[in-house]
């Protein structure tokens, strides 16, 4: 037998074989169509390159290589926590061929899997513990608002130390510093404003009675006094009109007095007159004046007027 | 006698109201006015003796009429005279004659005004009955289920009693105007009330009261998830744990600022006496109570 077939018969074997091979099953994606599958094929290799990592960055020496390693392994973790919903709900999802017992099994490899990535040493799990001790003494009020993961686990092998930095991060201190005196000051002045509201409110509370009371009794008094008001008036009217039919009477008297005065004093004159010039007309239109005026006035007037009249015949 | 025209309108009106043989009757209506009259006159010419007097017999003039209302408000105005004259006893009996009038009237809130300014008027000369007066209006309020009146006048009886040193009776009126303003569910009063308490506790270096108050007024809901709550937590514990610097930052906070005055003065001097003490003795309590637990 040549070299050749020995080679030929060695790689019908192997290739009869290769069904075993799960490596290389893993890399041929032999799942195909299963999606779950594969995405969790990628997740499980991600997560083993992520522990060699951390293996070597455990063992380098150059703290900037260790530092951008770890880096790496955190960045790893973040996009694996973030893909990992998705994988979950693949895992939900039916395949052909699968029993509802793989199903369940899929979920709970999920699960693993993320307490797989966690577990994935980092370089920040020793300066955690530190912090969440300096966090734990606060109000249970508050929440922690995290803005990422290595938020304030300032390691000293973290940054590579330079002068910019150092004063940035100063500045970045002092600013905070200056945020959480003005955020004091304003909490105080709210505390300051909820104690006034609520005394306001109390206050208001206690007026709302004495308002109805006094709604009351001022609804009382007014319809009482619109009484009183109408009666008046209609007292007022009787009184007034009685009133102005005396006061009409009384002046009617008084003007028609006066005319008369007046009209006696110019008929004596021109009655005199027309005597001495014997004026017949004159004398008989006087004349008839003279007693249609007699008839109207009273009788003093007209016994006045006669003498008057006859002085001079 | 006399010639001012007061003092004439005085003998005229007694006049009147003496019962004689020729006189069956006392006319009251005429006399009451003479006497409101030479009153007012009185009172224009600086003499508040004689004034005094004819407001009493003003007063009792219109009880004989049977108007209360009018009694009342002469004998209130008899009684402010008599605060002038300083003559204090007279005072606090006028005032509770004329509460007894109002009460006649069925009208409760003036009734408790006057009760007030008795006391108030008391305050300085005659610190118990004046507390008394104040006892007796804050009962004649609640009965008439008007406890918002009540607020200002256990807050004065608390600062009263405070400036006696009466430290368990201001505290136990703090805990009773806790309740009335329980009564009318005013939750920001009610638990100042509370944190006042045990600040005037605090304040008598009696900690185990305090704490027993404490106990008590965390089972009423509105205290317990109320800023003062939280305060009187700080404090307490700064107590049993003997830090004063704790106890004067915690008396130095917002929260204590915004009670009553009396008591913000009683805050700032926290702590009296020795607090290290409390840790041991503290301590030995701890085991009896155990052992009242397991069994």
């Amino acid at each position: 037998m040549t070299v050749i077939d020995i080679l030929f018969r060695v790689d019908e074997i192997c290739k009869k074989y290769d069904k075993y091979d799960i490596e290389k099953q893993r890399e041929q994606n032999a799942y195909g169509d299963d999606l779950f599958a594969r995405l969790y094929g990628t997740f499980e290799s991600e997560i083993d390159s992520a522990f060699e990592k951390s293996e070597r960055a455990a063992f380098e020496q150059n703290r900037a290589v260790s530092a951008a390693l770890n880096a790496e392994i955190r960045r790893t973790k973040a996009r694996l926590s973030a893909e990992l919903p998705k994988l979950q709900k693949l895992a939900h999802k039916k395949v052909k061929g699968l029993s509802k017992d793989d199903l369940v099994a899929r979920g709970d490899l999920v699960l693993a899997l993320q307490e797989r990535i966690e577990s994935i040493p980092d370089g920040t799990s020793g300066g955690a513990k530190q912090s969440a001790g300096g966090w734990s003494t606060s109000t249970p009020s508050n929440n922690h608002i995290k803005f990422d993961s290595s938020d304030g686990n300032f390691d000293a092998g973290y940054f590579q130390q330079s002068e910019e930095s150092s004063a940035f991060r100063r500045e970045y201190e002092m600013r905070r510093m200056k945020q959480d005196e003005g955020l004091d000051v304003i909490s105080e002045g709210l505390e300051q404003l909820k104690d006034l509201a609520h005394d306001m409110n109390e206050e208001l509370d206690r007026q709302v009675p004495l308002m109805d009371e006094m709604e009351m009794k001022v609804d009382r008094a007014t319809s009482e006094l619109k009484n009183t008001n109408v009666r008046l008036k209609e007292t007022l009217f009787k009184v007034r009109s009685t009133r102005n039919f005396l006061i009409d009477i009384i002046l009617l008297c008084i003007i028609l007095g006066i005319a008369s005065y007046l009209y006696n004093a110019k008929a004596a004159r021109v009655l005199s007159l027309a005597l001495v010039t014997e004026d017949n007309a004159r004398l008989g239109l006087l004349y008839s004046q003279m007693v249609l005026s007699s008839t109207v006035f009273p009788f003093r007037h007209g016994c006045g007027m006669y003498q008057a009249s006859y002085y001079p015949l | 006698m006399s010639t001012s025209e007061p003092d004439k309108l005085m003998i005229k009106a007694d006049k009147m109201t003496k019962l004689t043989l020729t006189r069956w009757n006392a006319d009251w209506r005429g006399a009451t006015d003479l006497y409101e009259q030479a009153a007012v006159a009185y009172r224009r010419a600086n003499d508040y003796e004689k004034a005094k007097i004819a407001f009493e017999k003003a007063s009792k003039g219109q009880e004989m009429l049977s108007s209360p209302w009018d009694a009342a408000k002469h004998m209130e105005s008899a009684a402010s005279l008599a605060k002038d004259l300083k003559k204090w006893n007279e005072v606090a009996d006028f005032y509770r004659r004329a509460s007894e009038l109002y009460n006649e009237c069925s009208r409760a809130q003036p009734a408790s005004d006057a009760l007030m300014k008795g006391a108030r008027a008391l305050e300085e000369t005659a610190p118990e009955e004046a507390i008394k007066l104040y006892t007796d209006a804050c009962v004649l309020l609640e009965e008439d289920g008007k406890e918002q009146m009540a607020f200002d006048l256990y807050r004065a009886a608390t600062s009263l009693y405070i400036k006696l040193e009466k430290y368990n009776d201001a505290a136990s009126f703090l805990l009773r105007l806790g309740l009335a303003a329980d009564k009318c569910n005013a939750t920001n009063s009610q638990c100042k009330a509370y944190l006042g308490a045990i600040i005037v506790y605090l304040y008598a270096h009696d900690i185990e009261q305090a704490e027993k108050c404490y106990n008590d007024c965390a089972e009423i809901n509105a205290f317990q998830g109320s800023d003062q709550n939280r305060c009187a937590v700080k404090l307490l514990t700064a107590y049993s744990e003997a830090d004063v610097e704790e106890i004067k930052r915690v008396a130095q906070s917002s929260t204590i600022t915004h009670l009553d005055h009396a008591i913000i003065k009683l805050a700032r001097k926290l702590p009296t006496g020795d607090v290290t003490a409390r840790n041991e003795a503290s301590k030995e309590q701890e085991e009896p109570l155990d052992e009242n637990d397991l069994t």
